[in-house]
């Protein structure tokens, strides 16, 4: 990589540290700027010799790899601790990223060590749990959903020590650079769970067929479920939760349905993290505009959403501007296909209609093979033009 | 009402074992089953329009794609012994693009491509180009219709219009692009003629294409 990591100037030039900036802006209060959030997964891949398959299992290198990439884009808000995506994918507990209870193809296992892992839904003909497994769950929990074949019990052992890795590196982002992490723990809500077990279209047909089913064992899971999240943050020693939801949103499901099926489960998990005195960080992909004004039922002030440009910021600043903070609006595809003008234009046009009041992160996830100049250019120009004038 | 009018109101209010009853029911009353396709066809053109219109969301098609499918099924033999004289359906290949896997709007696509009447050939997911191009110089095709999430799909679109050129199919096909991400600057990269997040909307799309000819 040769360009060295961190330098404390690239931190220390601004009026606030990149904590107090997202800390700020989270308790819905104007920082000195507009903090930036780009979320890097595999961008470093991209751009030097690190692997995929070391952005995953080698804590070092991958804390490495982020270290060279905050510094190359000059540094930005909040980070990835190096060794975070193992205890993300290598995860025990049945989650959205877990390879022992979902098709995760990673890199260097199943893919080339430099592909970015992706999941196999298997949706219509061979899903994970048939119709009639419902009840199976109730009697026997999640377990027997686990399979062994995509990781090792090896895999599992280095957990410990990756973990201890990964804590080291979160504490140096929070605590030497200033810098949150995020993603420290994970936890999604029953609703997102059953439908990649069952595969996405298998479970809209059994949301007309079995819905008493669903709510019996979504009431059965809730409460395991927030505590595997929390057993993740102890781990990793961080403070913020990621709760993603994705299929309950207006691009899948109605009114009705997110009322009985999503609703209950997901307040349930996410109010019961703030009150254990988490951060939650919500990311929420695809259209939720119609059912923005049910998330004012969450605790105020101690969550910041991620939206992607299916849901319109606009009206989240409308609807939630005075109770989270939020972040959207930003297509991925922008910095890959994108020029700099055009990132400018878009960032400048959501500091101007949202920023107003604190209680916004600009950024959006950024794609594996995006141009530095457009994200970049996404960062200087929260830097520059999302200054807050007193 | 009669029974058809009831068959159309189940499907439109999704209900699936009330349609499949009904469908037998009217089949027993030796109705042409090409008429009993045709009301189920005109119930999944009301629920698209109700999900333009918001009143419907996407497990509601999914639905609505397996009431269909469900019915034509029972409706099968009855539809054989018809020995249909039907004019050749148009052709329309479909497929995930190599290196992506999701389908979970491919898959509702190909169902409304086929409630509609299209000759449907889904290749499935993570389709490489050639395979593309080898089904639409078997079939005949007249659209190719390419779907992607990841915004590495793109590339593979890109090659994959590369290929269709380079075998002299270009001229001969339409091509469009699906998937929550696409816009027109994907289609103008993708060399797609053109794009849709929603699948009615392609469906119409296609529609209009093969009339126009």
């Amino acid at each position: 990589m040769g360009e060295g990591g961190i330098k404390m100037k690239d931190i220390m030039e601004e009026p606030m540290t990149s904590v107090e900036r997202v800390l700020t802006a989270i308790d819905l209060k104007e920082p000195d700027r507009v903090p930036v959030w780009p979320l890097i997964d595999f961008l470093p891949v991209y751009y030097t010799d690190v692997t995929a398959q070391e952005m995953i299992e080698d804590p070092d290198k991958s804390q490495e790899a982020n270290e060279w990439i905050y510094h190359k884009l000059g540094g930005y808000d909040i980070a990835m601790a190096g060794g975070g995506m193992y205890m993300q994918y290598v995860n025990p507990f049945p989650d959205f990223f877990s390879v022992f209870y979902l098709d995760w193809r990673l890199p260097g296992r199943m893919l080339d060590k430099n592909a970015s892992p992706q999941l196999f839904e298997q949706s219509l003909t061979d899903p994970f749990m048939t119709e009639n497994d419902y009840d199976r769950i109730i009697e026997e929990g999640l377990l027997w959903l686990a399979n062994f074949r995509r990781a090792s019990m090896k895999d599992m052992r280095k957990l410990g020590k990756i973990g201890e890795k990964v804590k080291e590196n979160t504490v140096k982002w929070w605590t030497e650079f200033q810098v949150p992490t995020f993603n420290d723990g994970a936890a999604i809500p029953p609703f997102d769970l059953l439908s990649v077990f069952r595969g996405s279209t298998n479970f809209m047909k059994d949301i007309y067929r079995y819905p008493d089913k669903i709510k019996e064992v979504s009431d059965f899971l809730i409460d395991n479920l927030i505590l595997m999240g929390e057993y993740g943050i102890s781990m990793s020693g961080g403070k913020t939760i990621l709760v993603g939801a994705a299929r309950a949103s207006a691009d899948f499901i109605s009114i009705k349905h997110f009322e009985e099926l999503f609703w209950p489960y997901f307040k349930k998990m996410v109010s019961r993290y703030v009150n254990d005195g988490f951060i939650v960080q919500l990311h929420m992909d695809t259209n939720w505009t119609d059912r923005l004004h049910y998330l004012r039922e969450l605790p105020k002030g101690k969550i910041y959403m991620h939206m992607d440009e299916r849901t319109d910021i606009f009206k989240a600043k409308e609807i939630l501007g005075d109770h989270m903070c939020i972040q959207g609006n930003l297509k991925p595809s922008l910095f890959t296909l994108g020029t700099p003008a055009m990132v400018e234009k878009q960032t400048k046009e959501i500091i101007d209609k949202c920023a107003e009041g604190g209680g916004l992160f600009v950024g959006s996830e950024i794609p594996d093979n995006a141009k530095l100049e457009n994200v970049k250019t996404m960062i200087d120009t929260c830097k520059t033009y999302g200054k807050y004038r007193k | 009402m009669s029974i058809k009018d009831d068959l159309m109101l189940a499907v439109v209010e999704l209900e699936e074992q009330k349609s499949y009853s009904l469908v037998k029911k009217l089949l027993d009353e030796s109705t042409n089953p090409q008429e009993i396709i045709e009301i189920l066809r005109k119930g999944v053109e009301v629920i698209g329009e109700k999900f333009n219109k918001k009143e419907y969301f996407l497990t509601e098609l999914v639905m609505a794609g397996e009431i269909f499918q469900q019915s034509a099924k029972i409706l099968e033999p009855a539809l054989k012994q018809e020995a249909q004289s039907d004019k050749q359906a148009a052709a329309v290949v479909v497929g995930t693009v190599k290196g992506d896997v999701h389908d979970i709007g491919k898959n509702i696509f190909v169902t409304l491509l086929q409630s509609a009447g299209f000759d449907v050939y889904d290749l499935g997911v993570d389709v490489p180009p050639e395979e593309f191009v080898e089904k639409v110089k078997e079939t005949n095709a007249v659209v190719v219709a390419y779907s992607g999430l990841l915004t590495i799909a793109l590339e593979t679109m890109q090659e994959t219009t590369e290929a269709l050129k380079s075998e002299g199919l270009r001229d001969k096909v339409k091509i469009i692009i699906g998937g929550l991400p696409v816009d027109e600057m994907w289609m103008k990269k993708a060399g797609a003629d053109a794009f849709t997040d929603n699948a009615f909307e392609g469906v119409n799309i296609i529609t209009k294409w093969v009339k126009e000819g």
